[in-house]
C-alpha cells in the first residue's frame, strides 16, 4: 500500500521539496519517490559522509550518553505488548542511531492546557529537580529563563540543527523560534504547530439549503436570507417551526457554534478561542480586537437575530458540546466553526442520512472580502522543549529533534523502519507518540493538498502517509459512492478535494486573506494581572447585549476596558512591538 | 444560660497538690502516646507544607522556587482586593455558601428523623441507599442535566409549572433563580451521604430515655422534640460548627459547570474567579493569599462558635 | 421506642413513606438517565434523544474501557491504597479520638491537640509545598504518598470523638476500677460500643480514598501507578478540535465523550456503592446500648 513517506508532513509541498532538496546534498539516494527500502548500513554511511562540515547532526556518541527527560503525553497515546512510554522503538532508536540513552524521571498522562501535564511540570520546577530536557508551556519557559535556569541553545542550533530541521521550524515564519528567544538568547525549541486549523468558516446544511432553492450566500445579506428560510420555511419538514438560524455557545468564542467569524465578515476581530487578540490599528501601532467599532456592529446584528428568534433562547448556558444537541437532532442548519467541525458533528449522518453539511467562505457585510483571523503563532502540547543549565550535553535534544524530522521527512529509512516507528499498518499504534518531539506544521493542509493532487493524477496513492490513510480511504470511498460510515463523510467534508473545510482554508492561505493575530509573545504582565477580568467584563456585557441589553453598553464596556487595564496592556504591547 | 460555675468545676474538684484522690485517675501519658504517631505525621504532612503559604508574601516564580523567590510584602492581597469583582465574588460565595449550609444542614436532618420512624427495615434501607447515590454523580453530567430538566421551553420543571400556570422560568439564565438553583441541586446530590451522620447519631441515644417520655405520656412529637433532637444535638452543633469553616467554599464544581455569562453577577465566586485568573497563568502567590484569606475567615468563625459554645452551654465541640 | 395507633400517626406514616419514596425516586431518575447514556450510541446521546432507557443498545463505551489492561491494573492499585489507607485512616482516627474525648481534668493536654488537628483542616499551604514535602520524605511514586499525607481524616476523627464522648462515663469508670488501663478500655469497651460511628466512618474514608483522583496523578511518576479513579481521569477522552490533532480518528469512532464519562461513573463507582448496603447492618439502633443500660 504506503510506500515512502513521511510520518508527519511538513506545511506544504512546496516546503516539502525545499526539504527534500535541502536534504539531498546528505544523500546519495535521490529518486523522488524512492521505493527501494535502504538498508541501514547505507543510512549510516549516508550521514558519515555528510559529516564533511563541522558537526554531523546525526552523529552517534560513542560511548553513549546518559540523558533525563520527563513526559507530558496525550491521552490517546496507546502501548500494546511490553513497550510502554519508558521502553519503547522510539528510545531503542534513540540509543541504537544516536548513543543517546534516554531516561524518564517521570511521565504523565494529560497534554492539554492547564493539564495534569503542566501542573506535574509546575510542581517539578518549583521543587527544584528538573531533568536534561524539559517539555513546557510558553509561562513555564518564562519563568525558567526569568530564573537562570535554561541552557542557551543559540549556538546547539546553529550548530547541529540539520538543515531540514532549520528548514522546518522557521517555515511559517521566524515567529516560533523568535518566542523562545529571550535577550537575543534561543532558550528553547519550539513545537511548531498549525496556524490555518483555526480557521474560521461558516457551516451550513446544504441538504436544506437545496430544498428551499438557496444559493452559496456572497453577502451578509445572503446569509440572512438563508438563516431567515431555515426559521420560517419549515426546513426539516416537520410542519413545525422547531428550527433556528444559527448556533452560539455561552462561551461565545471558540471552533464550534462559536462568533469570531461572524465578527469577521463585518470586518471586526474580536477575541479568538478567548485570547486577546490584536490588530494593525492603520497607523502602525496594535490594539486590541474586541473593542473594535466593528465589534458593535456586529454585537447589534446578533441582538437583531436574537430578537428574532434565530437564535436559541438558551443558548446562553449551553457550551459547545451541549448546544450541538440541536445540530445533531436537526434543529439548527447554519453555524461558524473551524475545520473540525463534522467530525464534531459526524452523529448527524446516524440521526438523519440526508443530512449534509458544508464549508463556505465567510461571507461580507460590505464589498470589502471578510478575513477570517487566526492565531498568531501555533504551538503543540508541551510548546516547547528546553534543555536545563546543568545538563551535560545540550545538544542532545537538538540531535534528538533533527532525528525526528530525519525519520518523518528524510530519505535515510526504510518502509519497514516507517512502519515501525510511526502509525503501524498492522496493529494500528501510533508509535510516532513516543518521540520526545513531535512538530507537525500544517500537516492537515498538506493532507488536502496530496490528495488534491491524487485525484488531479499528480501524485500516486503511494505518497499517502499511514497516518493520512484514514482520511483518504474516506475521501475514496465517498468520490466512487461507496456507503459512507458518518466519519467517513465527515473526513470528506474536512480534507476532501472540493466541498471541504481545506479547500476553502487553501483558498485563503493562497490568496493570503488570513488576520493573524498582532501579538505573538507571552502574556505582558498587565494581561497577566488583568485579562481575566477584562474577559469576564467582555463575555457579560457581549452576552447580554445579545440577550437584549442596549447596545450602547458595549460603549461602557470600552471605556471600562480602557480604565481596568486594557489601556496599560495596549501600551505593553506596542513597546514590544517597537522593541522586534 | 450564662453559668456562673461551669458543669466542669463543680463536677470535679481539682484535687489537692500531691494528693491523688481517686484511684481511677490513670497515668495520662498513654493518653499522649496514642496520640503521637498522627501528630508527627500531621506536623510533616501539614503544619511543613503549611510553611509553603509565604509564597502569598512573594511575586512567586516556580522556577526560583519558595526560597528564592522575592517577597512582596502584601501585594499579593492588595492586588486581589483592588480587583473590580472582589466584592462581589465574596459576596456571591457567601450568599450561596450560607444558603447550602442552613438548607444543607435541615434537610438531611429532616430525612434522618423521618427514616427514624420508618419501621420496616428493607424499606428504610433501601431509601438510604437511593438517596445515597446522587453523591456518586460528577458535576459535569449533572450540568447536562440540569439544563434539560430546567429548560423554559421544553424542561420537565417548567412543564410541571406551567400546570400550575406559572409562566416559564429561564432558572439557568437569571440571576432572580441562579443561587437557588445552585443551592437545590447542591443539597439534592449531597443530603443523602450527609443524612449517614445523623442515622448513626440516631443509634446512640439511649432507648431508655424514650421508655421515660412514654410514661411520662409524651406522644410521638414530643418524643422527638424531647429525645431525639436533644439526642443528636452535640453532631447537628458539630456538623454546623465545621460547616462554617467552609463558608467561603460555595462548591467550585458546581458553579463551574453551571454558570454563564449572564449570571455571572449572582454566580461567580472566589474559586472560579481565581481558576480563571490562573487560566491566563499559573498564579500560586495569587492563589495562596486567596487560600489564606479563605482559611483566615473559616478560622474566626470556627473559633467563635467554639468559645460561645463553650462559654454560654459549657459544651467543647471538639 | 413505644408507638400509640392513633388516626393522625397513621396519616403521619402514610405520608412519610409516601414522602421518602417521592425523594428515593428523584434521586433514583437522574442516575437512571445517566446509565442508560452509558449504554446508548454515540448518535443518540448527543442529539439529546436519551431519556430513561437506552437508545441504540451498545456496550462500546464499556468495551472501550474494560479492554484495557491499565484498567485493572488500576483497580488493583486502588485496592491497595483502600486497604493501607483505610487501615492507617481507622487506626490513627480511633487512637486520637479516644484521648481527645477525655475531659479536660483526665486529658489536660486535650483541647491544644484538639485545635492543634482542626487547625490543618483550615489551613493547608497548597499543591506546591505537599509535592515538596512528600518529595522530602522519599514517599513520592509510592503508595504512602497517597496514604500519609491525609492519614488522619480530621473530620472523622471529631466525629468519633464526639461518639466516644456519648458513651456512658459510667462504663468507663467502672473499667477502670476492675484495673482496665486507657489501652484496654479503648480496644475492648469504646470499640464494639461505636460500632455505628465506626461503620459511618469506615464509608467515608473509603469513599474518600476511592474517588480521590487528583494526588494520584501528581505523586505518581508513571501512569502504571495510577490508581483506578486516576487512570479515569486520563482517558476521559477530551476532544481537543481547536488543536492539530487528528489523528485519533478511530478512537472518535469508537465512543462519544458523553457516553463514556457516563459508563466512566458507573465503572468507578459500583464496587463503592456496595460497600454501603453491606456497612448498614451496622446501624441497627439500639442494639449497642441497649445492651449495656443500666
Amino acid at each position: 500500500m504506503k510506500k515512502r513517506a513521511g510520518i508527519l508532513f511538513a506545511s506544504s509541498m512546496l516546503l516539502l521539496t525545499a526539504v527534500t532538496s535541502a536534504c539531498s546534498s546528505n544523500n546519495e539516494n535521490e529518486s523522488s519517490s524512492s521505493n527501494a527500502p535502504e538498508s541501514p548500513s547505507a543510512t549510516a554511511t549516508a550521514s558519515a559522509s555528510a559529516s564533511s562540515g563541522p558537526v554531523d547532526p546525526l552523529g552517534k556518541y560513542d560511548p553513549p550518553i546518559d540523558v533525563s527527560t520527563v513526559r507530558i503525553l496525550s491521552n490517546s497515546v496507546k502501548f500494546k505488548g511490553e513497550e510502554t512510554i519508558d521502553n519503547n522503538v522510539w528510545y531503542q532508536e534513540y540509543e541504537k542511531k544516536l548513543g543517546i540513552k534516554l531516561k524518564n524521571e517521570w511521565s504523565v498522562v494529560g497534554d492539554e492546557p492547564g493539564g495534569q501535564g503542566e501542573q506535574k511540570m509546575n510542581v517539578s520546577i518549583a521543587s527544584g529537580s528538573l531533568p536534561d530536557i524539559v517539555p513546557l508551556n510558553a509561562s513555564q519557559l518564562k519563568q525558567l529563563a526569568d530564573a537562570g535556569k535554561l541552557a542557551d541553545l543559540t549556538e546547539v542550533y546553529e550548530k547541529y540543527a540539520s538543515p531540514m530541521t532549520k528548514q522546518i521550524l522557521t517555515s511559517s515564519g521566524p515567529t516560533a523560534l523568535e518566542s523562545a528567544k529571550f535577550d537575543g538568547k534561543l532558550l528553547a525549541i519550539p513545537a511548531v504547530n498549525s496556524v490555518y486549523n483555526g480557521t474560521p468558516l461558516l457551516w451550513i446544511r446544504t441538504d436544506w439549503m437545496k430544498k428551499l432553492n438557496l444559493e452559496a450566500p456572497k453577502t451578509m445579506d445572503d446569509v440572512y436570507a438563508i438563516m431567515d428560510a431555515f426559521v420560517n420555511q419549515d426546513p426539516d419538514g416537520n410542519g413545525k417551526k422547531d428550527t433556528y438560524g444559527i448556533a452560539l455557545n455561552k462561551d461565545l468564542y471558540g471552533f464550534f457554534g462559536a462568533v469570531e467569524g461572524f465578527f469577521n465578515s463585518y470586518h471586526a476581530y474580536p477575541r479568538f478561542g478567548g485570547t486577546g487578540n490584536w490588530i494593525e490599528d492603520g497607523s502602525g501601532n496594535l490594539a486590541f480586537g474586541s473593542i473594535q467599532p466593528e465589534v458593535k456592529t456586529a454585537l447589534g446584528k446578533l441582538q437583531e437575530l436574537y430578537k428574532k428568534g434565530y437564535i436559541d433562547r438558551e443558548f446562553g448556558v449551553k457550551d459547545w458540546a451541549k448546544e450541538k444537541e440541536l445540530i445533531v437532532s436537526g434543529k439548527i442548519g447554519l453555524f461558524y466553526g473551524a475545520m473540525s467541525a463534522p467530525i464534531v458533528m459526524n452523529e448527524i449522518k446516524t440521526t438523519d442520512p440526508n443530512a449534509d453539511w458544508k464549508a463556505f467562505p465567510l461571507a461580507s457585510a460590505d464589498g470589502q472580502p471578510a478575513k477570517p483571523e487566526v492565531v498568531g503563532i501555533a504551538l503543540g502540547n508541551p510548546q516547547y522543549l528546553a534543555v536545563t543549565k546543568n545538563a551535560k550535553n545540550p545538544e542532545a535534544l537538538m540531535k534528538l529533534i533533527n532525528l525526528f524530522f530525519e525519520i518523518s521527512y528524510g530519505k535515510s529509512y526504510s518502509q519497514e523502519e516507517h512502519d515501525k516507528l510511526g502509525t503501524s499498518p498492522t496493529d494500528g499504534v501510533e508509535r510516532w507518540m513516543y518521540s520526545i518531539y513531535t512538530g507537525e506544521p500544517e500537516k492537515n493542509l498538506a493532507t488536502h493538498r496530496l490528495i488534491k493532487e491524487i485525484v488531479a493524477g499528480t501524485k500516486s496513492e503511494s505518497d499517502v502517509s499511514s497516518e493520512q490513510m484514514g482520511a483518504y480511504r474516506s475521501v475514496m470511498k465517498a468520490r466512487n459512492g461507496e456507503k459512507l460510515e458518518p466519519i467517513d463523510w465527515a473526513l470528506d467534508r474536512v480534507f476532501g478535494p472540493e466541498n471541504s473545510a481545506f479547500q476553502v482554508v487553501d483558498q485563503y492561505v493562497n490568496d493570503n486573506m488570513l488576520q493573524p493575530n498582532a501579538y505573538t509573545s507571552v502574556s505582558t504582565s498587565t494581561m497577566l494581572k488583568r485579562d481575566a477580568t477584562l474577559q469576564k467584563l467582555e463575555l457579560e456585557t457581549f452576552s447580554k447585549i445579545i440577550m437584549g441589553d442596549p447596545l450602547d453598553n458595549f460603549d461602557k464596556f470600552v471605556d471600562n476596558w480602557k480604565k481596568l487595564g486594557g489601556d496599560e496592556m495596549t501600551k505593553e504591547v506596542n513597546e514590544w512591538k517597537k522593541s522586534r | 444560660m450564662l453559668k456562673p460555675i461551669t458543669e466542669e468545676k463543680r463536677g470535679v474538684p481539682e484535687p489537692a497538690a500531691g494528693v491523688r484522690t481517686k484511684p481511677n485517675r490513670l497515668p495520662q501519658w498513654p493518653l499522649h502516646l496514642m496520640i503521637l504517631p498522627a501528630l508527627l505525621l500531621i506536623i510533616v504532612y501539614s503544619y511543613g507544607p503549611m510553611l509553603g503559604s509565604v509564597i502569598a508574601f512573594q511575586d512567586f516564580n516556580p522556577a526560583r522556587g519558595i526560597f528564592h523567590s522575592p517577597f512582596q510584602g502584601l501585594e499579593n492581597f492588595r492586588y486581589v482586593m483592588a480587583l473590580p469583582d472582589s466584592m462581589q465574588v465574596v459576596w456571591n460565595t457567601l450568599i450561596i455558601a450560607v444558603m447550602k449550609l442552613v438548607v444543607g444542614l435541615i434537610v438531611p436532618i429532616a430525612v434522618s428523623l423521618l427514616l427514624n420512624e420508618v419501621r420496616k427495615e428493607f424499606f428504610k434501607r433501601g431509601v438510604q441507599t437511593l438517596i445515597y447515590l446522587p453523591h456518586f454523580l460528577s458535576w459535569v453530567i449533572l450540568g447536562g442535566i440540569l439544563i434539560d430538566i430546567l429548560s423554559p421551553s421544553n424542561g420537565i420543571v417548567n412543564d410541571v409549572l406551567k400546570l400550575f400556570g406559572v409562566d416559564p422560568i429561564y432558572f439557568l439564565g437569571s440571576n432572580e433563580w441562579f443561587r437557588y438553583v445552585l443551592v437545590i441541586s447542591d443539597v439534592w446530590k449531597e443530603f443523602g451521604f450527609n443524612t449517614i451522620v445523623y442515622l448513626a447519631a440516631l443509634t446512640s441515644i439511649n432507648p431508655a430515655l424514650y421508655e421515660a417520655a412514654v410514661i411520662d405520656g409524651a406522644g410521638k412529637w414530643k418524643q422527638t422534640l424531647n429525645v431525639t433532637l436533644p439526642g443528636m444535638a452535640p453532631i447537628i452543633i458539630l456538623t454546623a460548627t465545621l460547616a462554617l469553616g467552609q463558608v467561603l467554599n460555595a462548591g467550585f464544581d458546581q458553579v463551574f459547570n453551571l454558570y454563564s455569562p449572564q449570571v455571572y453577577e449572582t454566580g461567580d465566586i472566589i474559586d472560579t474567579f481565581v481558576y480563571r485568573i490562573g487560566m491566563v497563568d499559573a498564579q500560586y502567590g495569587v492563589a495562596t493569599a486567596v487560600g489564606l484569606f479563605k482559611s483566615a475567615v473559616s478560622l474566626t468563625l470556627l473559633s467563635v462558635s467554639y468559645f460561645l459554645a463553650y462559654r454560654l452551654a459549657n459544651y467543647r465541640i471538639f | 421506642m413505644i408507638e400509640r395507633n392513633t388516626v393522625g400517626r397513621r396519616l403521619f406514616i402514610g405520608s412519610n413513606y409516601t414522602f421518602l419514596t417521592i425523594l428515593s425516586v428523584l434521586c433514583i431518575l437522574p442516575l437512571v438517565h445517566v446509565l442508560s447514556v452509558s449504554f446508548s450510541s454515540s448518535a443518540a446521546a448527543s442529539a439529546g434523544y436519551v431519556k430513561l432507557w437506552p437508545v441504540d443498545f451498545t456496550l462500546s463505551s464499556y468495551k472501550y474501557v474494560l479492554m484495557k489492561k491499565e484498567f485493572f491494573r488500576s483497580i488493583l492499585v486502588t485496592l491497595e491504597r483502600v486497604a493501607i489507607g483505610l487501615s492507617v485512616n481507622m487506626a490513627l482516627t480511633i487512637l486520637v479520638a479516644y484521648p481527645l474525648s477525655k475531659e479536660v481534668n483526665k486529658f489536660r493536654a486535650r483541647t491544644a491537640y484538639a485545635w492543634i488537628f482542626v487547625f490543618t483542616m483550615l489551613f493547608n499551604g497548597g499543591l506546591i509545598p505537599l509535592y515538596m514535602t512528600v518529595k522530602y520524605t522519599g514517599v513520592l511514586d509510592s503508595i504512602w504518598a497517597l496514604v500519609l499525607p491525609g492519614a488522619l481524616p480530621i473530620f472523622n476523627m471529631i466525629l468519633l470523638l464526639n461518639f466516644f464522648r456519648g458513651l456512658p462515663k459510667e462504663l468507663e469508670e467502672a473499667a477502670f476500677m476492675d484495673g482496665a488501663g486507657h489501652w484496654t478500655t479503648l480496644w475492648k469497651m469504646y470499640v464494639p460500643l461505636s460500632l455505628p460511628a465506626l461503620a459511618t466512618i469506615t464509608l467515608f474514608a473509603t469513599v474518600g480514598h476511592w474517588n480521590s483522583w487528583f494526588d494520584g496523578l501528581i505523586f505518581m511518576n508513571s501512569p502504571s501507578h495510577y490508581p483506578l479513579q486516576s487512570y479515569l481521569q486520563t482517558i476521559v477522552i477530551v476532544k481537543n478540535f481547536t488543536a492539530a490533532n487528528l489523528n485519533n480518528l478511530k478512537m472518535l469512532q469508537e465512543v462519544d465523550e458523553r457516553t463514556f464519562k457516563a459508563a466512566q461513573i458507573f465503572l468507578g463507582a459500583l464496587p463503592i456503592l456496595l460497600v454501603y448496603p453491606f456497612l448498614q447492618r451496622f446501624f441497627m439502633k439500639g442494639i449497642v446500648l441497649g445492651s449495656v443500660k443500666e
